[in-house]
């Protein structure tokens, strides 16, 4: 195994120079970007690439604009550029909350989006908000680009179906509408800097008093081997009224609709017990936010 | 062996090392700034938090090879014994410190966070501004009441200027 002081670095100037080192299948190269999964993983000597091929500094891959196919987030937009984005705010709120809660300032100012979804953690911050979103994924290589739904992106803890030769080049999704309303809960053994034990994303359609909804979007991470869009419990969300009891009931079956397994940070059991309640704590606050609309 | 450069603490810098060592051991190591600490290093506990440009962030989680050009501040920058800045004065007048082993990287956390607001923030800001930042020893309590302090006369010096 190679040491880390015979490591190199090269920072490619622009997106075609980074495809092209990409695209030498010979060298054993790896990217990073904002570093706080790949260092500590080169740390723990799991991650060994030969070259490190650092995007940081790549600006073009780093914005936040809205055209008619939907918002694009660049790959390299940092937590904390995600949290003070006026448009995101506005159009995707759901994505901002999870990005407030993606470890502490260090964390948000180092870490970027398109490294939280190419690490693939099940415990991922930004993963359910891109759910609810109907986030799409480009990727591109020296040979084209593809856009994959983000349902079909993630096959497995730490796995995607990104290739060697290939970077996340945007992150596509739909804007909210003015009547739908976005919420992310989180638990974790600690406020700031914790990797989730569960966490929960919803985005709904409300009508204008909020007694009724329309439709929603509900997203569970940490409890299964990727996100579980909770599609049993979005399909009560429009059966009765849109109040305190349908939430209660909404939550007992997002117990079983979960599928969550123990490990050092939570039993199985446990993951469940929490995800009920985040989701219906989670349903309560939003309506309390869209009654303050 | 690479030849990186970058600004540090205002001062255009030159080393030759490695660029994946990570920028915390560079400074400890290279630059001999022993201000910034190595705990978790993981990005857990914020005591190797340093300015780039002039966001705070983990030095034990970003390689050298990454800073190239970039302007780096660390606490020396911020202040030393004869220029301390006004959080290092109020960390002081508050005893805001016992082991000290944190408070590097609360100093730097906490000039980051006053930059970006213009009122004396609530114990709730601060909170979750230094959430990032871990302290064994004094319950917090002190540090929050520092960095009250220290807007406090950091709003006074520019009230009269």
């Amino acid at each position: 195994m190679i040491k880390t002081s015979e490591m190199q670095v090269v920072s490619p100037k622009s997106l075609d120079e980074c495809l092209y080192l990409l695209n030498d299948q010979e060298k054993n190269n790896r990217l990073i970007a904002g570093g706080t999964d790949a260092v500590v993983r080169m740390k723990d000597k799991k991650w060994t690439p030969d070259i490190w091929i650092n995007i940081k500094g790549m600006n073009e891959l780093r914005y936040i604009r809205k055209d008619p196919s939907g918002i694009h987030v660049g790959p390299l937009t940092t937590h904390t550029d995600i949290v003070k984005s006026k448009l995101l705010q506005d159009k995707a709120d759901v994505l901002t909350f999870a990005a407030k809660e993606v470890g502490a300032t260090q964390m948000q100012n180092m870490g970027t989006l398109g490294g939280n979804i190419g690490n693939a953690s099940p415990t991922g911050d930004t993963i359910p908000a891109l759910y609810v979103l109907d986030a799409r994924i480009e990727l591109s290589s020296l040979y084209g680009t593809r856009t994959v739904p983000i349902e079909e992106f993630f096959i497995g803890p730490g796995k995607t179906v990104i290739q060697t030769d290939e970077i996340i080049t945007d992150i596509i999704i739909r804007p909210q509408d003015t009547s739908e309303i976005g919420i992310f809960e989180k638990l974790g053994p600690r406020k700031a800097q914790s990797i989730s034990i569960v966490n929960f994303a919803a985005s709904i359609n409300l009508d204008k008093e909020g007694h009724h909804c329309s439709s929603g979007r509900l997203a569970f991470g940490s409890v299964g081997p990727t996100i579980i869009r909770a599609k049993k419990c979005e399909s009560m969300l429009t059966l009765d009224r849109f109040d305190k009891s349908l939430t209660h009931n909404i939550s007992k079956v997002a117990w079983k609709e979960v599928a969550p397994i123990s490990d050092a940070r939570a039993s199985s059991n446990y993951r469940r017990d929490m995800a009920s309640a985040l989701l219906e704590r989670g349903l309560l606050r939003l309506m309390k936010r869209w009654e303050n609309k | 062996m690479k030849k990186i450069q970058f600004h540090l603490n205002g001062k255009k810098e030159t080393v030759h090392c490695p660029p994946a060592k990570t920028l915390l051991e560079v400074l400890r190591e290279d630059m001999g700034l022993t201000g910034s600490k190595e705990c978790c290093g993981k990005g857990e506990c914020g005591s190797c938090s340093v300015l780039i440009g002039d966001e705070a962030i983990c030095s034990c989680l970003i390689l050298v090879g990454q800073v190239e050009n970039e302007s780096i501040v660390t606490v020396e920058g911020i202040g030393l014994q004869d220029n301390m800045d006004v959080v290092q004065e109020a960390f002081i007048k508050e005893g805001a410190t016992q082991c000290g082993y944190c408070t590097p990287g609360i100093i730097v956390a906490a000039k980051s966070f006053l930059k970006d607001i213009e009122h004396v923030p609530t114990v709730e800001e601060i909170k979750t501004a230094l959430g990032g930042n871990l302290c064994r020893c004094t319950g917090y309590q002190k540090i929050i009441t520092a960095i009250q302090s220290a807007a406090r006369n950091k709003f006074a010096l520019s009230g009269e200027a």
